[in-house]
C-alpha cells in the first residue's frame, strides 16, 4: 500500500513535469556510502551499501509555484542476511502562493507544530497574508520508524491545526492543536502554544507549552529569558516540566507519574572572531528525592581561519549514577579542496543500576576522517573509529562516503 | 497620583510595544549561504539575538515549533530530518553513526552503555526522535537480565535461605508454596524500589514490557493483589481515557469500566 501510493505519487508528478516539460530545475545530492560497523544483536561485523538520494524540482511551472522535493535512503547488508531496508523521508509536492494566500504541501513530509511533530503522508496547508493571522492545516497517514524500516500501520493517522501571529518582528505567540489515532482510537490529543517577545533591544521572553487534553495536564511547560547585553555575549535562564506522556491506547498511559523540573541556567561569549565559550548548570528534579546537578563548559577556538577547535565537557551529579565526559575536535581545510579533521570523546560513568557494570566504568571513542573534493560537484570521504568501552576493548568502525551533486 | 503615574506607565510601556510590535519581519533567504559569525553584521545593534549559538541544539525547539517559522528560508527537511531520524546526506566527518544511522552529537561515546542515565533527564527527550516503540523494538533484541534497574536487581533469587543455604535461584516457581503456603507473589522478583523507579521513568519500564503483563500482575483489578495504579485525579479523568481509547486500556484490567 505504502509503495503504491509513493508509486502513484511520483507517476503523477512525471506526467506533470513532462507535460510541462521545458525547463524545470532538478537539483540535488547522490550519496553512495560503504559502511563497516559491528551489529550488537549479532555481536558480527556488518558491511552495508547505502544509497542516498536528496533532491528538488522546482520551477516546475513557469511561475515557480510548483516544486517537487524528496528525500531516501536505501540500504543492502552484504553479510548478515539483514537484506535490503530503506527509509522514505520525504517525497511532497508544493504549490505557493495560490490566490497568494495559500501553501500546500502534497506527500510525505515533516510537519512540526507547537502541540507535536511527527512524519506525514497527507497534506499541510497554510492560509497567510491574510491579516495579522495566519492558519495552518495538516493530516494524513502517521509515519513511524524502527530500527529496520518502518513500524506503523495503517491505522496511525495525525490531524493538526495552528493560528499564529504573522508579520510582528518582534513577537511570535501561535496556538495549535494535534491529534493522533492509533487503529482508529484517539491516541494522543494535545493543545499547544509558543510565545517569544522582544523587549528593550536586549531581553529575549519565551515560553511553550503542551496541554494533554486526555491526562488533563500540563506534559510540557517551558518558560525562559535570554539577556544579551552586547550581540556577543547571551545569558540564559529557564524553567521546564514535563510529564512522561504515553498513548492513550497504552496501558502504561494509565499509570502515576512524577513531574520532572529543571532549572538552565547558562552563559554563550564570543570574544572574537577567534574564540567562543560557554558555561551552564541545570537542576534536574525526578520527584520522590531523585535529583542531579548537571554543569557544562565549552569552548569553539579558530586560532587560524582554516582551523576549528571544540571542547566540550560535562559533570552530572545525583540519582542513579554519576556521567563525568566531553569531546574534542579539531577540523583543518587544508586546502580548498582537502579537509582533515579528528577527536575524541571521552566518558567516565558509574550506574547505580545494571548489575553487571556497577562502579566506575570508561568509555573512549578516537576518530579520524578526510573529505576531498574531487570535482566542483563531486567529493569522497572516509571516517574511521574506534571504540573502547566495558563491552569491548576494541570496535572500529568506519565508513567511505562518494556525493555527487547534480 | 499614583492612577495617573500608572496611566502614563502603561502608555509609554504600550507606545514602546506597539512601536517594536509593528516592525515587519524580513526575509533571511538572501542570507541562506552566509556563515553564523557574519551574522553579527546585522544582529548587532537590532536587537534581536542570534538563533544559532552554542545552546541551538537544546534551545531550537521552541523556534522550530512556532507558527511562523523561518527555517525554510534557508534549510530543507533533510537538514531537520538528518538529526531527528538518522539521516546522512550532508554528514560532516565529525558525525557518528549507529548501525546505518547518522547520530547527533549528544549520543556521544558507548551511547548503548551512557544512554540509561541520559534518558533519566527530561522524559520528553527521547520520544522527540524516537517512537516508544523504537526503544522496546532494540530492547527486546537484549537478553532481560542484562538491561536490570535496582529493583530487579535485589530478587527475592539472590537471597540465601539460610545464611550459609543455597539461594532461592535454586527453586522453580512452582515450588514456592512448598515453604510459603498462600503466598501472593509467585514468583517474589521485586522490591519497593520499583514504585520509586516507575514514577520517575516509566518509559523505561515500557522499553522492556511493552504490552505491560508484567505490571497487570499485580496492577489489574482482576488478578493478583489489585494495587491501584492509578494517579490521584483518576476519577476526573478516567472517562477520557475510555471515550478516546474505546475502553482498550480499561479493558485489559476491568470487567466493567
Amino acid at each position: 500500500m505504502k509503495i503504491t501510493w509513493s508509486l502513484r505519487l511520483i507517476l503523477a508528478l512525471s506526467f506533470l513535469t513532462a507535460a510541462n516539460g521545458w525547463c524545470a530545475d532538478f537539483h540535488g545530492r547522490s550519496s553512495t556510502q560503504l559502511l563497516s560497523f559491528i551489529n550488537d544483536f549479532n555481536n558480527g561485523r556488518q558491511i552495508e551499501v547505502a544509497q542516498y538520494l536528496h533532491f528538488s524540482l522546482t520551477n516546475i511551472d513557469s511561475a515557480g509555484k510548483f516544486n517537487i522535493f524528496g528525500y531516501g535512503r536505501g540500504s543492502q547488508d552484504l553479510n548478515n542476511g539483514e537484506g535490503i531496508n530503506g527509509r522514505l523521508y520525504y517525497l511532497y509536492g508544493e504549490y505557493r502562493d495560490l490566490y497568494n494566500i495559500i501553501d500546500t504541501k502534497l506527500g510525505r513530509q515533516f510537519v512540526n507544530l507547537s502541540a507535536g511533530t511527527t512524519i506525514i503522508d497527507g497534506v499541510q496547508m497554510d492560509l497567510k497574508n491574510i491579516g495579522p493571522v495566519g492558519f495552518t492545516v495538516l493530516g494524513g497517514r502517521d509515519v513511524v520508524f524502527g530500527l529496520n524500516g518502518e513500524i506503523g500501520h495503517e491505522g496511525n493517522y495525525a490531524l493538526g491545526l495552528a493560528a499564529y501571529l504573522t508579520g510582528f518582528k518582534n513577537t511570535d505567540l501561535d496556538v495549535s492543536w494535534f491529534r493522533k489515532w492509533d487503529a482508529g482510537d484517539v491516541s494522543r490529543d494535545i493543545v499547544g502554544g509558543s510565545f517569544k517577545q522582544f523587549l528593550f533591544k536586549n531581553i529575549k521572553a519565551y515560553a511553550n507549552a503542551q496541554y494533554d487534553l486526555t491526562s488533563e495536564v500540563f506534559n510540557q511547560v517551558l518558560a525562559g529569558v535570554k539577556y544579551f547585553p552586547t550581540a556577543n555575549l547571551i545569558l540564559t535562564g529557564e524553567w521546564y516540566q514535563s510529564y512522561p506522556t504515553f498513548d492513550t491506547t497504552d496501558i502504561f498511559s494509565v499509570f502515576a507519574v512524577n513531574r520532572y523540573q529543571e532549572w538552565v541556567f547558562r552563559g554563550d561569549y564570543t570574544l572574537s572572531d577567534m574564540v567562543a565559550v560557554n558555561a551552564g548548570y541545570s537542576r534536574q528534579v525526578y520527584g520522590d528525592g531523585g535529583a542531579a546537578d548537571v554543569y557544562e563548559v565549552g569552548c569553539r577556538l579558530h586560532p587560524i581561519e582554516t582551523v576549528s577547535v571544540g571542547l566540550a565537557y560535562d559533570l552530572r551529579n545525583g540519582t542513579d549514577g554519576h556521567l563525568n565526559g566531553g569531546m574534542f575536535d579539531v577540523t583543518w581545510d587544508v586546502t580548498k579542496k582537502l579537509q582533515l579533521a579528528s577527536g575524541l570523546t571521552v566518558d567516565a560513568y558509574s550506574r547505580d543500576f545494571f548489575p553487571s557494570s556497577t562502579g566506575n566504568q570508561t568509555a573512549q571513542q578516537y576518530w579520524v576522517g578526510g573529505k576531498y573534493k574531487l570535482a566542483k560537484n563531486m567529493q569522497a570521504s572516509l571516517r574511521v573509529q574506534d571504540d573502547i568501552n566495558v563491552s569491548r576493548n576494541s570496535n572500529v568502525q568506519g565508513r567511505f562516503v562518494f556525493d555527487y551533486d547534480f | 497620583m499614583k492612577r495617573w503615574f500608572m496611566f502614563f506607565m502603561l502608555l509609554a510601556l504600550s507606545a514602546l510595544y506597539a512601536q517594536q510590535a509593528v516592525a515587519q519581519k524580513q526575509s533571511h533567504k538572501e542570507y541562506a549561504s552566509m556563515k553564523i559569525s557574519e551574522c553579527n553584521d546585522c544582529h548587532k545593534g537590532e536587537g534581536v539575538a542570534l538563533n544559532h549559538d552554542a545552546d541551538w541544539v537544546r534551545g531550537h525547539r521552541v523556534l522550530a515549533s512556532k507558527g511562523e517559522k523561518n527555517c525554510a528560508e534557508c534549510h530543507d527537511q533533510a537538514y531537520c530530518l538528518d538529526c531527528h531520524q538518522g539521516g546522512g546526506i550532508d554528514a560532516q566527518l565529525s558525525t557518528n553513526t549507529y548501525r546505518r544511522d547518522y547520530i547527533p552529537k549528544s549520543h556521544r561515546s558507548d551511547w548503548l552503555e551512557i544512554h540509561p542515565i541520559k534518558a533519566l533527564d527530561n522524559p520528553q527527550t527521547c520520544t522527540r526522535c524516537h517512537d516508544q516503540k523504537y526503544c522496546s523494538e532494540c530492547h527486546a533484541k537484549f537478553k532481560s537480565s542484562s538491561l536490570e534497574f535496582l529493583s530487579h536487581r535485589r530478587q527475592f533469587s539472590d537471597i540465601k535461605l539460610t545464611s550459609v543455604g543455597p539461594n532461592h535461584s535454586m527453586f522453580t516457581t512452582a515450588q514456592c508454596q512448598t515453604c510459603h503456603p498462600g503466598g501472593m507473589l509467585p514468583t517474589h522478583v521485586w522490591s519497593p524500589d520499583h514504585a520509586r523507579e516507575a514514577r520517575r521513568n516509566l518509559q523505561a519500564c515500557q522499553s522492556c514490557h511493552g504490552d505491560g503483563d508484567v505490571c497487570l500482575t499485580c496492577h489489574s483489578a482482576r488478578t493478583g493483589l489489585k494495587v491501584n495504579p492509578h494517579p490521584r485525579d483518576w476519577n476526573s479523568i478516567k472517562n477520557n481515557f475510555k471515550d478516546k481509547s474505546s475502553g482498550r486500556t480499561c479493558i485489559r484490567c476491568h470487567d466493567r469500566f
